[in-house]
């Protein structure tokens, strides 16, 4: 569980420092299956993991939303490596301080057991990058990026909550639901939308 | 049976658009379910009772009565809006069945946030809210307006996912103080005030946070300007006056339940945000040019406002909610009159419209009251409520707020006053004038305008109460 722990911390990390945008869908794709890995591994009497969990992490998050996301790169017709965090010393100077801050923060909420220190560090680690990611691009693509990471990070934190009902499940649903409705509008945005200045003409009603 | 019906009665509307009889008078029937909830929901404020329904997860309280009885009357008001839109435009009919099969949820998920007693409901709802109200934004089909609607779901999805993660924090503060996992509002009550965890902390200052994202407040209010103004003005309507007040309910449940145990750490978080959504509203007030946008950061700064009250609570409370409801018709004015200005002027540029007072008589009185109501001038309710939260931050001696929250609401009205009284008063050249608007358009917001004024001056017995009783909640 460790070890699978601690490859989520650096696929959440690596694409951050490479700055490809390949990189940054094979990321995502790495997180969606390691989550799902993590949760078929999860230890009995640490909180129930549902089979909704299961599917949501290894089929949306590890395939659905990266192949989709494809398709949104595929049907932008001059694609650059600009459209993601640039791989500066500033970017990973402050992807380390937010790592900093995560494992601080999961020191004060979850000093023990190992297991769910480090499965909160990781959790927070991931929220404060999706964050990072969408504060500072502006491109669809790293903002979709972004708002994934957000999503997986949230994932995280509920695996082994110890809070499993339907309400949950059904939340669940809707997150990964929005999460695809955005995928959608940002294909949409990707390819009829050259450059957004014209004024827009008045509406209907 | 009356909050069931709140939720179902839209919903039963949008399947009846499934017959394609219905779907020829789409219009009719979004006014007519729109005024038939309005009904209910003023009904169910006048008669006093708490309702339950859906075995306690809907919730018709005093809070959920009042704010039932702000959103469902301007949903119908903008409901009339468009039947007269399309009434006197039949070009616009044949988008009008898509845009009330979105409209009908989006009011029952808007309803359901409300009404909801236990806080994943009401956040699952407030998101299915976003999901339909995103294809509304870029109904236009413009490109300027699919961007608009792509940031606005954005932007959502990162605030409720921030909230849907401070939900798991509180989980894991229940788990860890020995209680059950349970975000019902009464047993969260209880749990939180039982003992404050590094947890709940946690999952509080997330979901305020997350909860103020999708308010439209800073630091990541950038969505909101334009979203509103590139969605359809009754959009931009519902959303601003409909939407913004059922997550402000869900703000003030969480509220609720976490001040007896994390009271300092709220005051915190929403004065700063508070304090820091005027600044920037303000800033963009001296700076704009746009009607439509400056509206939007008027909704930002009196967001802004709203934070800062309900930060501070206690004395607050009363005008906070006065101030919210007056703010709610405010903007239905303001919005549904500069579509209107739109569409006749061709331009949002408050520097090219002038004279609108002599070329739109209605349009003109509108954005006047409406204006007067939104700097805060007396008689209206907004005046009251803003000077409730003012002497509130003086009871509870935080001048330096009070003194930065005046200077930044000088600053606005001297901004808005200046951009907006030369659109009404200024001469209107020949060809700008049209006399002869039809007063029955112009009536629902003429009805809000009325509403506005009793809420200042003849505030009726039962509504007092009522506002009396939600605010001894949020105490």
């Amino acid at each position: 569980m460790t070890a699978l722990l601690v490859a989520l911390l650096l696929v959440l990390l690596l694409p951050l420092f490479v700055g490809k945008w390949q990189v940054s869908l094979l990321g995502l794709a790495a997180q969606g299956l390691l989550m799902g890995w993590l949760a078929c591994r999860w230890p009995h009497g640490a909180g129930d993991v549902s089979w909704l969990t299961i599917v949501d992490l290894l089929l949306v998050r590890g395939v659905v939303l990266p192949v989709v996301l494809w398709r949104v790169l595929r049907a932008r017709a001059a694609m650059s490596g600009r459209d993601g965090l640039p791989p500066n010393l500033l970017t990973w100077a402050g992807a380390v301080m937010l790592l900093l801050a995560a494992f601080r923060a999961a020191e004060v909420l979850a000093p023990t057991p190992a297991l769910l220190h480090l499965q909160v560090a990781v959790a927070i680690s991931g929220l404060l990058l999706g964050f990072l990611v969408l504060a500072t691009q502006g491109g669809v693509f790293a903002q979709v990026v972004g708002v994934v990471r957000i999503g997986n990070a949230v994932a995280l934190l509920q695996l082994g909550s110890g809070h499993a009902d339907w309400v949950l499940a059904l939340a669940h649903l809707v997150l990964v639901g929005g999460t695809l409705v955005a995928l959608r509008h940002a294909l949409i945005v990707v390819r009829e939308v050259p450059a957004a200045t014209s004024a827009g003409r008045e509406s209907p009603v | 049976m009356i909050p069931l019906a709140l939720v179902w009665l839209p919903v039963l509307g949008a399947l009846l658009l499934l017959l394609p009889k219905a779907r020829a008078r789409a219009e009719r029937i979004l006014a007519t379910v729109g005024l038939a909830v309005a009904g209910l929901a003023v009904w169910s404020a006048v008669r006093g009772d708490d309702l339950l329904a859906w075995h306690g997860w809907l919730c018709a309280d005093a809070t959920a009565r009042l704010f039932l009885a702000v959103i469902d009357p301007i949903f119908a008001g903008i409901a009339l809006h468009s039947w007269h839109r399309v009434a006197s435009d039949p070009e616009l009919r044949p988008g009008m069945a898509r845009h009330v099969a979105l409209s009908l949820p989006f009011l029952a998920a808007c309803n359901a946030v409300v009404l909801a007693a236990h806080l994943e409901v009401a956040w699952l709802a407030l998101e299915l809210s976003t999901l339909v109200a995103a294809p509304l934004v870029a109904r236009t089909g413009t490109a300027v307006a699919q961007r608009a609607s792509w940031q606005y779901l954005l932007f959502s999805l990162a605030g409720l996912g921030l909230v849907a993660a401070g939900f798991v924090c509180l989980d894991r503060g229940l788990v860890a103080g020995g209680h059950d996992p349970e975000l019902l509002l009464q047993p969260l009550r209880h749990g939180l005030a039982a003992g404050a965890t590094a947890w709940s902390a946690v999952g509080i200052g997330m979901i305020l946070l997350g909860l103020c994202t999708k308010l439209g407040l800073a630091p990541m209010y950038t969505w909101l300007p334009t979203t509103y103004d590139e969605a359809p003005t009754s959009v931009a309507a519902m959303l601003g006056a409909v939407q913004f007040n059922a997550a402000f309910v869900l703000l003030l449940r969480v509220v609720e339940v976490g001040r007896p145990a994390h009271g300092e750490l709220i005051t915190v978080v929403l004065v700063t945000v508070g304090l820091l959504s005027m600044v920037v509203a303000t800033a963009s007030l001296v700076a704009t040019r746009n009607l439509k946008r400056l509206l939007a950061y008027a909704s930002v700064q009196h967001g802004g406002v709203l934070a800062i009250g309900v930060g501070v609570g206690g004395p607050a409370a009363y005008g906070v909610l006065l101030y919210a409801a007056s703010n709610a018709f405010i903007k239905a004015i303001l919005f549904l009159t500069a579509g209107q200005i739109h569409r006749h002027c061709q331009t949002k540029d408050t520097g090219a419209i002038r004279g609108l007072i002599q070329a739109l008589p209605y349009s003109g009185l509108l954005l006047m009251l409406g204006t007067f109501a939104l700097l805060g001038f007396p008689p209206f309710g907004s005046f009251f409520g803003e000077l409730l939260i003012l002497s509130a931050l003086v009871e509870t001696q935080r001048m330096a707020v009070f003194g930065g929250f005046c200077a930044l609401l000088a600053v606005a009205f001297v901004a808005t006053g200046r951009t907006v009284f030369p659109m009404i008063w200024g001469n209107a050249g020949p060809a700008e004038r049209r006399p002869g608007q039809p007063i029955w358009g112009a009536l629902p917001k003429l009805v809000f305008v009325g509403v506005l004024v009793a809420l200042g001056v003849w505030m009726p017995a039962t509504i007092d109460a009522l506002l009396r009783q939600a605010a001894g909640g949020m105490r």
